[in-house]
């Protein structure tokens, strides 16, 4: 009564349709930017430019699988970089600067979730953040760029193993963010909440409580991206990326996701920011206009909306038809009882 | 009337507004341990809402419920599951992404031996057995516990909603159990097994209220008839002391209501 192979044909390209774009586009590329981007070191430069975009994407995502779209994400990062900056050219210890930063999102990310908690439009108070931390960012370096505290290139641009230092703190997290979801109990509430929050506090778990890590996970990773911004480009700079939401958002979509929350994985959010990096990259090797990698992106992120929907369609109406066929069965056999027990009178 | 402490359950005066749409109007009920009420009423008569105030995830604008004789507020459903009350709803509550294990288990995950337990690392293996279990328990034929329940039938994901909370209200002491409309997707076979499920509940003394459209339902497993109207109780009777055709009568508002209600 099913169709097993078309149904999961769709399953699969919902599946592993982002790990497949990204081999086919490194196998176009490699031919295409002979001899420069299928060498070790392009990957390096690759996974270098990818990384805060990486790092924004998981900030996204972890919005997204709660069921939030947190637009504050570049006001936060923005706001952590400035503060990190301000804090080491104040004399204050490195890792206390980092702690700083970092309380700093999270704060951002308690208080997004306190209103919306109360029932305002979460894109609303996320946008509204986004105005509050890009000022206050611009109020404590009063315009312009900070720079001139001790260089952090351990965490930036060096290399180890041949792959820069930014690159792993993304792989950190993108690591310990899977291993949480997939593996924990929390992470299942987590991706519970933003899949029926109802259902889960119908379960007797406190679901409002997950709504708030989501934000929170958010807004800290947005932290972290702002850290290693600073670290990269050796100054606090107090303008929001905006861009990183694009790519962010993108790579999430990319993953094979809609954007209604409770489902969704991590290492494929993290092909689709790789996905966007190699397209950079062959851009710059064939010396094409970068402005045709933003037009890319949006592209990419209402393609990659509009398969994810078309495919959901196809898949609810297969499943539909599965049920129906099974519905018509237990009608008969619901007669058929009847009939017997006619008969037997 | 009797003591109310030998009721399992008792509502005295229960109202609750929606904004300003009034769903209850000033209900009373008792429902004694391993006694089944079914609660009927047309569509939108408040029975829902009603069964949603027990369950805690509604809270009444007055009126106060006791459980075993004993005053309770619940705040929300995890004080009702405190108080031994089981609620199936009726969009059933399922986490449509995430698979029947999880569903069945959802907030009684199963956490690993030692120091990844004590990290919240679940037991995947052993919530997997447990699901099997619990679903073989009330015969929802389920083949693959590991597919999003998004892609089960409607009788199975009925299935999963019924088995979750029959499994838990089991394993309660003086257990009270909510069932709304918990047969409307079933199949033929499927629906005698929740039939015999009631019984069994009953039978180990733990409270019942079904709501259902299903007048033979009703019939078959209910020992006490309740009607709801309109917001209103009209009519609460022993199933031996009244026929179909009255129930049908107190459904459509075609018969008064009972006086002294
Ligand atoms: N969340 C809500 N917000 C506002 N009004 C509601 C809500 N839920 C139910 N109502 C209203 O309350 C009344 C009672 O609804 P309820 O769901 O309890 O009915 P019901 O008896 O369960 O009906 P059915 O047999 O169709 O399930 C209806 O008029 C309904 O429109
Ligand atoms: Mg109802």
């Amino acid at each position: 009564m099913r169709k097993p192979d078309s149904l999961s044909l769709l399953l699969f390209v919902r599946s592993w349709g982002i790990v497949i774009l990204f081999a086919l586009l490194w196998g176009a590329f490699s031919i295409w930017g002979f001899p420069i981007f299928g060498t070790f070191v392009n990957f390096s430069v690759i996974l270098q430019g990818a990384a805060i975009s990486t790092i924004f994407a998981a900030a996204i995502a972890m919005g997204v699988f709660s069921g939030v779209l947190d637009l504050s994400v570049p006001g936060t990062a923005a706001l952590s970089s400035v503060l990190l900056a301000k804090c080491l050219l104040s004399g204050v210890p490195m890792w206390l600067s980092f702690v700083v930063a970092i309380a700093a999102a999270v704060v951002v990310g308690l208080f997004n979730s306190f209103f919306t908690l109360r029932g305002i439009n979460p894109l609303a108070v996320t946008i509204g953040t986004l105005s509050i931390t890009t000022g206050a960012a611009a109020l404590i370096t009063t315009g312009p760029p900070l720079y001139g505290f001790t260089p952090m290139d351990w965490l930036a641009t060096n290399l180890y193993f041949g792959l820069p230092a930014m690159f792993y703190v993304a792989l950190v997290i993108y690591i310990i963010g899977t291993v949480f979801l997939t593996q924990t109990r929390g992470g299942g509430r987590f991706m519970a909440a933003g899949g029926n929050a109802e259902a889960l506090r119908r379960s007797g778990v406190n679901a409002n409580l997950y709504k708030v890590l989501g934000f929170v996970l958010s807004a800290g990773l947005a932290g972290v991206a702002g850290i290693v911004t600073t670290a990269y480009t050796t100054q606090g700079n107090p303008a929001a990326a905006t861009d990183s939401l694009f790519t962010g958002l993108t790579a999430v979509a990319l993953s094979g996701i809609s954007l209604a929350g409770g489902r969704g994985s991590l290492p494929k959010v993290m092909v689709g920011a790789l996905v966007i990096a190699e397209i950079t990259s062959i851009l710059n090797i064939k010396n094409i206009q970068p402005f045709w990698g933003i037009v890319i992106t949006g592209a990419l992120l209402i393609g990659a909306l509009y398969l994810e929907m078309t495919i959901q369609k196809q898949v609810s109406k297969r499943v539909v038809e599965a049920k129906n066929a099974e519905r018509q069965a237990s009608h008969l056999a619901e007669t058929a009882a009847i009939n017997i027990q006619k008969e037997a009178k | 009337m009797a003591n109310t402490s030998e009721y399992a359950l008792s509502l005295e005066g229960i109202d609750l507004y929606y904004g300003y749409v009034r769903a209850l109007n000033n209900i009373n009920l008792n429902v004694a341990p391993g006694e089944c009420v079914a609660l009927l009423g047309d569509n939108g008569a408040g029975k829902s809402t009603l069964l949603k105030v027990i369950s805690g995830a509604h809270k009444p604008s007055h009126g106060t419920i006791k459980v075993h004789g004993k005053a309770v507020e619940f705040h929300n459903p995890k004080d009702s599951a405190n108080a031994g009350i089981e609620m199936v709803y009726q969009d059933l509550a399922l986490v449509d992404a995430q698979d029947t294990a999880t569903n069945l288990l959802l907030g009684k995950e199963i956490l690993r031996k030692g120091i990844l337990g004590m990290l919240g690392f679940v037991d995947r293996k052993a919530m997997r057995e447990e699901a099997k279990r619990e679903v073989a328990q009330l015969g929802v034929k389920i083949d693959t516990l590991t597919r999003p329940v998004e892609m089960l039938s409607g009788g199975q994901r009925q299935g999963v909603a019924l088995a979750r909370s029959a499994v838990r209200v089991a394993k309660k002491a003086q257990g009270i159990l909510l069932l709304d409309e918990p047969t409307a997707a079933l199949g033929y076979e499927q629906k005698v097994m929740v039939e015999q499920m009631i019984k069994r509940m009953s039978a180990n003394n733990i409270a019942v209220v079904l709501v259902t459209h299903d007048l033979p339902l009703a019939f078959s497993t209910a020992d006490r008839m309740v009607v709801l109207n309109r917001s209103r109780k009209v009519a609460d009777i022993a199933t031996k002391d009244t026929t179909n055709d009255q129930i049908v009568g107190w459904i459509t508002g075609a018969r008064d209501s009972m006086e002294n209600m």
